[in-house]
């Protein structure tokens, strides 16, 4: 049960000393900038990381060369549809689930093509990644859409004892859910024995090609309500709102001890590496780090954590 | 034995016929399309293209990818730039794109060959990391009305061809070389047909492995050194949607994105193709904001074809590392 929560158990450790290192850097460097405030705003950001963080993870975890390259882009795509539909008179208070059902959508498109007509899933959202960003701009010419409903605008920015309430009312039940899932029911189960070997799990009869489309369909489920965090909390749809999630998230996964060939690692590993990726890029950003070194670091991130673990499968 | 230019296959066929059918298009639907700027415009366009995608069509073809090409023409392009801004002699300034491309193959073979990461993984963190790099290198400016020396090194004639034909004439015959003619071709689409297999049978994979993606390198500096010569600059968001380019023309080339089936002339057919379709479609009123919305959903249609007339059967999905 340890192991479908955390990933390989040294993971959780290794991560909480590297933010302990974090902080601490932080305080030494920067004594006045640690406080509740500066949590509640690392919580913020990480808000929308960690949704899309978990469906890529989920992704990753159900095999089949997994990956997700299409989040970011699916964000963006998301927030700017949620905002064309207001403007055309779909009442704001459907706007959650204009979000979820067009992330939905975006996702089982992915779905469709990867586990239906067997096309390489890198291929697939790579091209649905331009597609789906490129849409975006183009349907907007890259302006921002205001028009946000008012009733999200105190949700999107509320917090309770310093903790944002998009952090606490959708990213720790989605975690929370995808752990019980993952861990407690016949599915998840499943989603580990596809991962781990395909070829034996349809053996068994695990339907892989349903739950594979099941899984993408989810990634894109969390892709809107990423984009709707980030309606309610800006107070408008930026057509490149979504930049760079595809490389943060999958860095976050790999971080939290997602084996990238799928069915190993856990769910709680990517909320901690999450956690950790975001207090990281406020620690430069305290130290006036210029904002375009965080891609660069985040890449070399993805690329030395990846080395690290190839390197120690070696030795085993 | 196949000739240098080989008799077309159905694939290829095919695609002259679309690329026909696409010229006679633009044609009636814009007046300016087949004016002799506007057709002197695509060529320019497709050199980059051309290089870059002969690398790509070599990467897929022994089924791996590398989706940081267009960050590594413009790293490469940077230093081209800034060379001959310094008032470099224009053959250093040329041989500098290539030198600093395969330079930058070399960095991205050892982390994705010899570290075992797959390639898609491993070139998503390289594209972040030289973002940044081309960021911070041009610090927030283009680089600009750069001089011409490059531009008229590479115009000048050489026996009635100018010397830019010449070179992607030689870039195109080497490669076409390698893969007909020596050992290398085989080996790499016996690994792109199956890696285990091919390392079984003594195919030496890692060096292959190791050799493409520096190859690829290379195309992608020397491509840095006819933009530069062609542009005369270097802007921010230089060869952001080049990767996709490349695999859309590549694919649309009949290179099997699965490996182990490759073909150069579709390639160039390819490029053209989506070179003239992106030219046209703006011609015809399509904002530019669209382009990368239809390069992916051209690509998405072309493997949908292939997987509905049976070129590649339902495969077992599954990562190449090693």
């Amino acid at each position: 049960m340890s192991s479908r929560l955390g990933g390989r158990s040294p993971t959780l450790i290794i991560l909480c000393s590297l933010w302990v290192l974090v902080v601490g850097g932080l305080a030494v460097l920067r004594p006045n900038s640690i406080s509740t405030g500066t949590m509640t705003t690392v919580l913020q950001f990480a808000t929308i990381l960690a949704l899309v963080a978990l469906g890529q993870g989920l992704v990753v975890l159900c095999g089949g060369a997994g990956i997700d390259l299409s989040v970011g882009g699916a964000v963006s795509l998301v927030a700017v549809i949620a905002m064309l539909l207001t403007k055309t008179g779909v009442p704001g208070l459907l706007l959650p689930v204009v979000c979820c059902l067009s992330g939905l959508g975006l996702g089982l498109f992915n779905g469709w093509l990867v586990a239906k007509l067997r096309i390489l899933p890198l291929i697939v959202t790579l091209a649905t990644f331009y597609v789906y960003s490129g849409l975006a701009l183009a349907l907007t010419g890259g302006a921002a859409q205001s028009g946000v409903p008012a009733f999200l605008i105190p949700w999107g920015r509320g917090d309770l004892l310093g903790v944002p309430l998009p952090f606490l009312t959708l990213a720790i039940p989605a975690f929370l859910a995808a752990a019980i899932v993952l861990g407690a029911t016949s599915w998840g189960r499943w989603v580990y024995a596809m991962g781990f070997n395909e070829e034996s799990a349809r053996l068994v009869g695990i339907p892989v090609d349903r739950s594979r489309l099941i899984v993408y369909a989810l990634s894109g489920l969390c892709a809107g309500a990423a984009s709707l965090i980030s309606l309610a909390w800006l107070g408008s749809g930026r057509p490149n709102i979504g930049q760079n999630l595809e490389l943060t998230s999958l860095t976050a996964v790999m971080l939290g001890g997602v084996s990238i060939f799928g069915g190993r690692g856990g769910i709680g590993g990517v909320f901690a590496a999450v956690l950790l990726l975001v207090t990281l890029q406020t620690f430069l950003l305290q130290l006036n780090v210029n904002s375009i070194w965080q891609v660069g670091i985040v890449g070399a991130l993805l690329i030395g954590v990846l080395l690290v673990d190839r390197l120690s499968v070696t030795r085993r | 034995m196949m000739r240098a230019i080989p008799s077309l296959n159905g694939r290829e066929l095919t695609l002259a016929g679309a690329l026909l059918a696409a010229l006679l298009i633009f044609f009636a639907a814009s007046p300016y399309f087949a004016t002799a700027d506007n057709l002197a415009t695509v060529v320019r366009n497709c050199v980059e293209l051309l290089l870059v995608g002969l690398g790509m069509t070599l990467l897929l073809a022994m089924g791996a990818i590398d989706i940081s090409v267009g960050m590594a023409m413009g790293l490469a392009a940077i230093v081209v730039g800034r060379l001959l801004a310094a008032d470099m002699n224009p053959a250093l300034v040329a041989i500098s794109g290539p030198i600093v491309g395969g330079l930058l193959g070399l960095f991205t073979a050892t982390i994705v060959v010899i570290g075992r990461i797959p390639a898609i993984v491993g070139t998503l963190g390289l594209l972040g990391f030289y973002r940044a790099a081309i960021f911070l290198s041009l610090g927030g400016e283009w680089l600009s009305g750069l001089p011409t020396r490059l531009t008229t090194m590479l115009s000048a004639s050489a026996g009635g061809v100018p010397v830019s034909v010449i070179v992607i004439l030689a870039a195109y015959l080497v490669v076409w070389l390698a893969i007909r003619r020596t050992p290398y071709g085989p080996h790499l689409l016996a690994i792109g047909n199956d890696e285990e297999r091919a390392r079984l049978s003594g195919v030496a994979v890692t060096r292959v492995r190791f050799a493409t993606f520096v190859i690829s390198g290379l195309l992608c500096g020397l491509a840095a050194t006819f933009y530069v010569s062609t542009y005369r600059n270097v802007e921010m968001t230089i060869g952001s949607s080049l990767a996709l380019d490349a695999i859309a023309a590549v694919v649309l080339g009949g290179t099997s994105v699965l490996g182990g089936r490759c073909s150069l002339i579709g390639t160039v057919l390819g490029v053209v193709l989506l070179r003239v379709l992106q030219n046209g479609l703006l011609l015809i009123g399509v904002p530019s904001l669209w382009q990368t919305v239809v390069t992916g959903a051209l690509l998405l249609v072309i493997l949908a074809a292939e997987v509905a007339s049976g070129r590649f059967s339902l495969q077992s999905l599954r990562w190449r590392t090693y």
